[in-house]
């Protein structure tokens, strides 16, 4: 029966779905916020109704309150929607500062509940690649997942988009407990299938405690 | 007698905002918005119910239930979620929450929790009173 099961299928249901959670878990707690925001007005308005003060500093409080939290929201569906259509197209052309800033804005809840702290030192001139942008977004997911396991007791991680000739890198860097042995377990045959239909490689430095995946300009043409 | 309740919630405007509302429901409220606070408060405190968010940084919810009842077994629970699962549910019961509440929940929903989880804390303490006065007078011998 798993014989039959497609394994970069089933990865991307299961990147997609803990995206998924971790957001409608976010949304959740905007929603919260909002909910409250709304009763504490009904509270207000019964206490004025009684001839009560109001607080009208604290009205205002609550009014930035609530439209902090719709812009919350609505970053946080603008996000998902930018994942949702990244599947619309096998080969898209993509800038890979805009992708890791949205990499790291999905995987924000689940890396701060882990304790983890991932930003991106983004380059100041675009780098574009043409790619699989779907699976893309996967590989790092599962490469930040792996990542978490093999951090420094600082347990920050760094993602650095660059230019390469041909083609472009993404290093994640901080990785002080990254051993050899280590990064051939997390090599499984799920992120073999996913460097190969990305076209690209990836490699480990103990040294320098970093992982470098090196991406081809065209996902058409190899990496070198 | 006031109700005295700790909320645990890492999103400070939540905290801000039910901790306002409660109060003005006569309830005495103290926030924490980490594990590690909840923790510290409950050690140097005593709460008749604790409003607990499943989902934080650091140390999530159970977590935070399992070591809150190995300190304190008769502490009065209430765990206040964003994505509830059955198995996640059973999981806190098993762990001896009073109970769990998905967000965004209605403030009435949360005070009649809180006021029956201070009626089952009385209860305990009653029980707790009854069989030291019935060791007393075993011991005793009256």
């Amino acid at each position: 029966m798993s014989n039959r099961i497609d394994p970069l299928g089933e990865a991307g249901l299961q990147f997609y779905s803990k995206v998924s959670a971790s957001i409608s878990h976010e949304i959740k707690n905007s929603l919260a916020v909002i909910n409250e925001s709304a009763g504490y007005l009904e509270d207000v308005t019964l206490m004025a109704k009684k001839g009560m003060n109001v607080d009208m500093d604290r009205l205002q409080s609550l009014a930035e309150t609530m439209l902090k939290q719709v812009q919350r929201t609505n970053a946080i569906i603008k996000n998902m929607n930018r994942l949702a259509h990244s599947l619309d197209d096998p080969e898209s052309q993509i800038d890979l500062n805009a992708l890791l800033e949205l990499m790291i804005n999905l995987s924000e809840r689940t890396t701060v509940t882990r304790g983890f702290k991932v930003f991106a030192a983004l380059s100041d001139t675009a780098v574009t690649i043409t790619t699989h942008p779907f699976f893309l977004e996967n590989l790092i997911w599962l490469i930040l997942d792996f990542a978490m396991n093999v951090t420094g007791d600082a347990k920050n991680i760094e993602l650095k988009p660059a230019k390469a000739e041909p083609g472009a890198t993404i290093s994640f860097t901080g990785l002080e407990k990254l051993t050899q042995s280590e990064f051939n377990i997390f090599l499984t045959q799920r992120v073999h299938l996913m460097l190969a239909a990305l076209n690209c490689t990836l490699q480990a430095d103990e040294n320098k405690g970093m992982i470098t995946l090196n991406l081809p300009e065209n996902i058409t043409q190899p990496a070198s | 007698m006031t109700d005295k309740v700790l909320i645990v919630d890492d999103e400070q405007d939540f905290l801000n905002i039910i901790s306002d509302r409660l109060t003005a429901r006569d309830m005495n409220v103290s926030t924490a918005s980490s594990a590690k606070d909840a923790i510290k408060q409950i050690d140097e405190d005593s709460f008749d119910a604790v409003v607990l968010d499943l989902m934080m940084p650091e140390m999530d919810g159970l977590e935070t239930l399992k070591i809150m009842k190995e300190k304190n077994p008769d502490l009065q629970v209430i765990l206040l979620t964003g994505h509830a699962t059955v198995e996640k549910g059973i999981e806190a019961m098993k762990l001896g929450a009073m109970d769990l509440i998905e967000k965004p929940a209605d403030l009435s929903t949360i005070v009649e929790r809180i006021k029956r989880a201070k009626a089952e804390k009385i209860i305990l303490v009653e029980k707790k009173s009854e069989k030291r006065i019935r060791e007393i007078l075993t011991r005793k011998g009256w």
